[in-house]
């Protein structure tokens, strides 16, 4: 699985879809903005494994960089985006990071 | 040479992209963009001035409609910044509104056309969560997109984070082979 991190608005899918051979059905390939699946989630790690084993592409936005929220349920979820980020790189064999549409490797090596 | 520096507040990168303006050859301008409101817009304003004092730059200032300045002689310039601008345009009674993306692109496009070497500084402000009121989150997407859009037309990119650049794309101007 890669893993495509990056600020909102970076560019992240459109690079997610650069790495599919042509005709790859999309949606089945990629789980885009995976820091929603976080919000609410018993058990991280149990969506981690899931995420990996079932998608060639996982992207998440990385939103733990303002103030802490006021509201606890926003702080509990920006938690758990930040902790499923950390645990899909883990799982991922590349990881890379998109920023203003350009991509910096941060784990492994993208595929030739 | 087109120069992209982002970065967060009070990141540096004011102080980075200044330092790459004094590095290039002159004449050097210093493009200010931003609209004074009130007291925190003086006292920042009068910031920025001391940290430029004596360093022989030229400001000019445009709070709007880049494409109607025409520099007095070809040289670097410095653009500060770039989400100020984007801002004036889209906010100002006076500025673009719905077209304010490609306004801005021909804008930059046009002082490009006349510049040595063209810096522009952007502000990194997209870590911060995905849930905003009213008219944020429709101002941030257009904004990303014209981040990405420099980004891909830049020669150099970086982040610019507690005063040290990080390059995405390109290197440090001064880095290259002397033409």
């Amino acid at each position: 699985m890669i893993l495509v991190t990056g600020p909102l608005f970076s560019g992240k899918t459109d690079f997610a879809r650069s790495l599919l051979p042509a005709g790859t059905d999309f949606s089945a390939a990629v789980c885009t903005d995976a820091q929603d699946l976080a919000a609410g989630c018993t058990d991280l790690t149990v969506l981690a494994d899931e995420l990996a084993g079932r998608y060639a592409v996982v992207t998440i936005t990385e939103v733990g960089g303002g103030v802490v929220p006021t509201d606890p349920a926003q702080r509990a979820a920006r938690e758990a985006a930040g902790r499923l980020g950390c645990l899909l790189a883990a799982r991922a064999d590349t990881v890379v990071r998109v920023f203003c549409g350009l991509p910096l490797v941060l784990k492994g090596e993208l595929p030739q | 040479m087109l120069t992209f520096v982002l970065g967060g507040a009070g990141s540096g990168k004011s102080d980075y992209a200044e330092s790459l303006l004094a590095a290039s050859p002159g004449p050097r301008y210093y493009l200010a963009t931003m609209q004074v409101w009130d007291e925190e817009c003086r006292r920042r304003v009068e910031r920025h001035r001391a940290m430029r004092a004596g360093k022989g730059f030229h400001t000019l200032e445009r709070p709007l409609d880049l494409a109607g300045l025409t520099l007095p002689e070809p040289g670097a310039l410095l653009l500060e910044d770039l989400t100020n601008l984007a801002a004036n345009e889209r906010y100002d009674p006076q500025g673009a509104g719905p077209r304010t993306m490609e306004v801005v692109c021909d804008g930059l496009a046009a002082l490009h056309r006349q510049t040595t070497h063209l810096i522009v500084v952007g502000n990194e402000l997209f870590c911060g969560g995905t849930e905003y009121e009213g008219d944020t989150l429709p101002y941030l997407r257009m904004l990303g997109q014209l981040h990405r859009r420099l980004a891909a037309l830049a020669d150099n990119v970086c982040e610019v984070a507690s005063g040290c650049p990080v390059y995405y794309k390109g290197k440090e101007p001064s880095l290259y082979d002397p033409v």
